[in-house]
Order: structure tokens, then C-alpha cells, then sequence
């Protein structure tokens, strides 16, 4: 990696909420290609609010999305085509389509948006699946599959038109320590084999620990960023009370957010 | 199509010295270009059969998972049957990614055949069939000890529930019922009203209407409402329930669905049916005496003629069917609730099949119904 890698996706003085009600404000960050950057904090902060909007499937009430040079927020048409070919997305149940096999699944993008021959097209789904593990599932339903095999075919499916990015809601969530685990390898593998920038939405500690480069913290009460850098650093330096509550998995009220010197 | 990418690859054809083609990719071969590319080299090596092909990947810049698709579809010789193929140069960062595709095909299963033989169908039809008898005998069962805990309060019954299911599927039915049987009544009073008139027999509508609305129709349109309107809802609600787990949780919590939830529902049906059927008994007869009125005949006359044919005999048999077919239809709703499988179509499905079989068996009990009082009279 380069000493100065390039900035893939910067959100800038997002301001987000539905109905009036505000949910987060004044977000910006960067993300760098390559890295594995995580977005956490507690149950109900807006994380997985916050991704949707990066994802451009809500429409933010001001701010900016930027993707790869291109503004997600006000990009419409072929335009806004274009930038949601640069990255893929894992829902949080996965969100396979229940009608159709595994590798129909991953078939699916590479159906619609390419011209590549049948047999092609079933050369990639299936080495997509290879990639998280999948390839001797390739044939079965979905509902057939486990929680964990369910998400790993949802990453595939993302990865079938070789996205730049892929955003990925709670890997972890509902699975076991082990399967946890074997996911949390695949996205280092990803970032690391495959060149493939990730944003991750979880609150799972020992999955951060293992895969985050950088980790930006939302908060409740505050509804913006309250930390940003490596985890092992913001548990063991920051100032906020609460982001160390949080990284040492303390449980309580949450502690006052003002900087603690 | 997409834009030319300034990029894309470019294919080049030279000759090692003992004459093998040696084909060099440079640029980004990507699933644009790959698909050029794919389609060229099929036709070229359709055209010029080679005996061996050496492929020099090392100029590539940018190979996604298409492409590299390509390079193994190519290495494996698939497009150049029975020539020997040397891939070469490819750079190592492409490395894990192009021995994903040979694992990938060692480790996958050959697809599933899709479809069984047509007597293999058959069978499995049959089976299925077997297999819903006995559903429907246990859920009998089921429904009846359901039953027989809540009338005889060992557990009370849940009336609050019973209220609700009469309200939606009963009180708010109403319109439908009205609208639906009112103008059943005034178009058969319309349509027979020519023929007979033919006769000078016209009078004799309010006798046809009375006993057809009364034994026949009002009971049938109702049930046939109630299939379309709650039999489904029934299954919606339910079979939601257990695609969401409540139904396991009401098992783990030693409740037995049937009778927290069925016997409830049913009992509803039961109270419900018999006076949404007066109701359009009611309307329907109203429809044909608004055509007779409009005819010009007096009202003392419709109701003198009507009230000699339709006696009250004809208005218990009406109740005792739509008794019957309200047991039907709400019980088959659950029934069809409770046994929804996994999945985002399985609901669909569940209310598909409710509403189908409902209507059915309403039909047999009707026929039944038709010939055993045919007997008794």
C-alpha cells in the first residue's frame, strides 16, 4: 500500500433522519481504498440508518456521499447506475432470493448486467462462491443453507460484478463464535487478497478487533462521531468515558460523553 | 452497450518458433472486454482449430473475476479441444484468485436433475395427497380436543379473541355481503323475468328468488365471501405467525396452538356465519322484490306469493348450511395457517391454497347437502 492510499468514499456534514426527526448530524469521514473500516457504536445509535444512506437508499436531509469522485446523493439515472456498480451490499439476513438456488443467486448481477456467455457466467458465480467457501452448496436453496453459509452466499452475491467496495450490515450478527470467526477471516482475506475496500457495520468487540484498520464510533445521545482511529487505540487512549465503556465492555448507564482529562 | 473503456484489452496474435500461436493480453480485462474477447476467440478458434496455444497473461494490468474466468476456461482447453495450452507470466497478485476457479470446480456438486420422471410425479402427488388426508383427520382431532378444553373450562376460552376474529371477519364483512347478494337477487329476478313473462308467469320470480336465495345462494355467496375475505386472512395471520416462530413459542410455552388460536377463530365462524347468512338472505330476496316492484307488481302480492313457497323449514336448512360452511372455511383457513412452510412465498402459498380448497369443499358439503335432503324429502 502506498504511504498516502487513496480516499474511496467521503462523507461530508451528513445529516440524516426521517419524519422530522433527527437521527445523526454533522457525520464526515473517509474511507481509504483497501482498508477495513468499521462503523459501530451502541443499539439504536443509527448505524445501520447511516449505512443505508451510504448505500444510497435513503436520501439524506443534507450532506454529501461521495463515491470514488462521484456524489451518490445527487447522482440520478445511468449516473447513479454507474456509481451503485462500484460496490456490493450484505443485508443483514443476507437477503438471498428464497426462489432461486445459491448460484442462482450470484448468477443473478452478472444475468443483467453483462454479456458474458451462460457458461462464463457459471464459471464466476461459482468461483465467487469458492471465494467465501460456498462451492459445494452452489446447488441448494437458500433455506437450506445455516445463518452463517446464508451470509457468506449474500458476500458472493455482492462480489459478483467485482465491486471496489462492499458494505457489509452485521456480519456477525446471530452467528456462532466460530462461524463469527470464520467471517471475520474472510474479510481480511477479501480486503487483503482482493484488493477490496470494506465498510462494516457491527458492534461485535472481537470481531472489530479483528478485522477493523479504522473504526468510526457513533453515539445516541450526542447523534454524531464521538471517536475515530484503530480500536486497540481508542480503548486504551480516548478520552471519552464512554467510548472506553464501550471498548472494555462495561456495562451501565453510558458515562458522560464530555472529554475526561 | 456500455462505453468503450480506453483501457480494455487488447488481444495479440504472434508465433513461437515452432509455430504455436501465442495470444498476449495487455490492458484490463474486465466483464465488458472479457465478453468481447470471449465471443472473438470462440469464433477464431471454431475458424482455425490449433493444435496448442500458449496464452501470455503478463501484460495484463487488471483481471476481475470474468476475466479471470476466461484465462481458466482457456487454460482448462475448453475452447481449443485437444490442443495443449501453456498460460504464462500471469502476476502474482492474480495468483489466489485464478486457483479459486480449479477449486472451485473440484469442489462443486453437478446440479441437480430438475425434474423426476412424469409416473414419478404422479406418485409424489399421490403421497402429497395422503399426506394432507391425514393432516386434515389429525388436525380434526386436534381441533376437537381444542374444543372440548375451552367449552368444558379446563382452560376458558379466549372470548376477547372470539369477539375480535367476529368483528373483522363478521361485522366488517357486511357492505360486501350487501352489495354481492343484492345484486345476485335483482339479476336473477332480471334474467328470468323474459322467459317468464313469455308464460305470464312472471309472479312466480318471488317464489324462484325466495327459495333460491333462502336454500341456495345466500348461504353459498356468503361462505364463497368468507373463503375469499377471512379464510385467507386466517392463513395469512397464522402462517406469518409461524414463519416468525410465535407458533413455537406458543409450543415452548406449553400453549397448543390450536387451541390458543384455531378453536377461537372457528368458534367465530360458527357464531358468525348463520347471521351473515339471514343477512343475505335478506338482501337477496330484497334485490328480486325491487325487480318485481318495478315490474308492477304490489308488495302484498310478492309477499303473499313468496311467503306460500319459502317456509321456515327452507330458512333452517339456509342457517344449518351456512352453520356448516362457516365450520368449513374458518377451519380450513387455519388449518392451511398452520401448515405453511419456510421461505417469502410459503404466506402466499398458505392463503392460495385456503381459499382454493375452502371453495371446494364448500361445494362437496353443498352437493352433499343437495342429495341427502333430496332423500329425506
Amino acid at each position: 500500500m502506498s504511504a498516502c492510499p487513496e480516499t474511496v468514499i467521503e462523507v461530508k456534514n451528513l445529516r440524516v433522519g426521517y419524519d422530522g426527526r433527527l437521527i445523526l448530524k454533522d457525520v464526515s469521514f473517509q474511507v481509504r481504498r483497501g482498508e477495513v473500516f468499521v462503523i459501530l457504536g451502541g443499539s439504536g445509535c443509527g448505524k445501520s440508518t447511516l449505512l443505508k444512506h451510504l448505500i444510497g437508499l435513503h436520501t439524506p436531509m443534507a450532506g454529501e456521499v461521495w463515491i470514488e469522485g462521484d456524489n451518490l446523493v445527487e447522482a440520478d439515472g445511468d449516473d447513479r447506475l454507474r456509481i451503485l456498480r462500484k460496490f456490493g451490499v450484505m443485508y443483514q439476513s443476507g437477503a438471498l432470493f428464497g426462489s432461486m438456488t445459491v448460484i442462482e443467486n450470484v448468477r443473478l448481477p452478472l444475468d443483467e448486467f453483462t454479456e458474458l456467455p451462460a457458461e462464463a457466467k457459471d464459471l464466476v458465480a461459482l468461483a465467487k462462491l469458492q471465494q467465501v467457501g460456498l462451492a459445494a452448496a452452489a446447488h441448494q436453496m437458500p433455506a437450506e443453507l445455516s445463518g452463517g453459509m446464508q451470509k457468506r452466499a449474500a458476500i458472493a452475491r455482492a462480489m459478483a460484478l467485482d465491486p471496489d467496495i462492499l458494505f457489509l450490515d452485521e456480519p456477525g450478527a446471530g452467528l456462532d463464535p466460530v462461524t463469527s470467526a470464520g467471517l471475520d477471516a474472510l474479510i481480511r482475506e477479501l480486503a487483503g487478497s482482493f484488493g477490496i475496500t470494506l465498510v462494516v457495520v457491527t458492534h461485535e468487540l472481537p470481531s472489530i478487533y479483528a478485522i477493523a484498520d479504522r473504526v468510526i464510533m457513533l453515539d445516541a445521545r450526542t447523534k454524531t462521531i464521538i471517536a475515530e482511529g484503530r480500536p486497540d487505540q481508542l480503548r486504551d487512549h480516548s478520552s471519552d468515558a464512554w467510548v472506553r465503556q464501550f471498548f472494555n465492555r462495561q456495562a451501565g448507564a453510558p458515562a458522560e460523553s464530555s472529554p475526561t482529562n | 452497450m456500455p462505453a468503450e473503456v480506453p483501457s480494455a484489452v487488447r488481444p495479440e496474435w504472434t508465433r513461437t518458433a515452432d509455430g504455436t500461436p501465442v495470444l498476449a493480453l495487455r490492458g484490463r480485462l474486465d466483464a465488458t472486454s472479457t465478453a468481447r474477447l470471449w465471443r472473438e476467440l470462440e469464433e477464431r478458434f471454431q475458424r482455425e482449430p490449433v493444435a496448442g496455444l500458449e496464452i501470455d497473461a503478463g501484460g495484463l494490468d487488471y483481471c476481475d473475476g470474468s476475466g479471470m474466468g476466461l484465462l481458466h476456461h482457456l487454460s482448462k482447453g475448453r475452447m481449443t479441444p485437444g490442443a495443449k495450452v501453456n498460460l504464462r507470466d500471469l502476476k502474482p497478485e492474480f495468483d489466489t484468485l485464478f486457483r479459486s476457479y480449479a477449486a472451485a470446480e473440484s469442489q462443486a456438486p453437478p446440479a441437480p436433475v430438475e425434474r423426476g420422471h412424469g409416473a414419478e410425479e404422479i406418485g409424489r402427488g399421490c403421497l402429497a395427497l395422503r399426506a394432507d388426508l391425514r393432516a386434515e383427520v389429525t388436525f380434526l382431532g386436534a381441533l376437537a380436543g381444542g374444543f372440548a378444553t375451552n367449552l368444558v373450562r379446563v382452560r376458558p376460552m379466549r372470548w376477547r379473541e372470539v369477539w375480535r376474529v367476529f368483528e373483522l371477519a363478521g361485522v366488517n364483512a357486511l357492505p360486501i355481503v350487501s352489495l354481492i347478494s343484492l345484486l345476485v337477487g335483482l339479476i336473477i329476478a332480471f334474467e328470468s323475468a323474459q322467459p317468464l313473462a313469455m308464460f305470464g308467469a312472471q309472479i312466480f320470480i318471488a317464489n324462484m328468488i325466495g327459495l333460491i336465495m333462502v336454500r341456495e345462494l345466500g348461504p353459498l355467496m356468503t361462505a364463497i365471501l368468507l373463503a375469499g375475505r377471512s379464510g385467507s386472512a386466517f392463513a395469512a395471520e397464522i402462517g406469518t405467525m409461524k414463519v416468525n416462530e410465535e407458533l413455537n413459542a406458543l409450543e415452548t410455552m406449553g400453549l397448543d396452538p390450536v387451541r390458543f388460536l384455531v378453536v377461537q377463530r372457528i368458534m367465530a365462524g360458527i357464531l358468525l356465519t348463520p347471521l351473515l347468512t339471514l343477512y343475505s338472505m335478506f338482501m337477496g330476496v330484497l334485490g328480486g322484490v325491487l325487480v318485481m316492484l318495478a315490474l308492477g307488481f304490489p308488495l302484498t302480492a310478492v309477499y303473499h306469493q313468496m311467503a306460500s313457497s319459502v317456509e321456515v323449514s327452507d330458512v333452517l336448512v339456509g342457517l344449518l348450511k351456512g352453520l356448516v360452511f362457516g365450520v368449513i372455511v374458518s377451519a380450513v383457513g387455519c388449518l392451511r395457517g398452520l401448515q405453511t412452510q419456510q421461505g417469502p412465498s410459503a404466506v402466499g402459498e398458505s392463503t392460495t391454497r385456503a381459499v382454493v380448497s375452502g371453495i371446494l369443499l364448500i361445494i362437496l358439503a353443498d352437493a352433499l347437502f343437495s342429495a341427502v335432503l333430496y332423500v329425506i324429502d
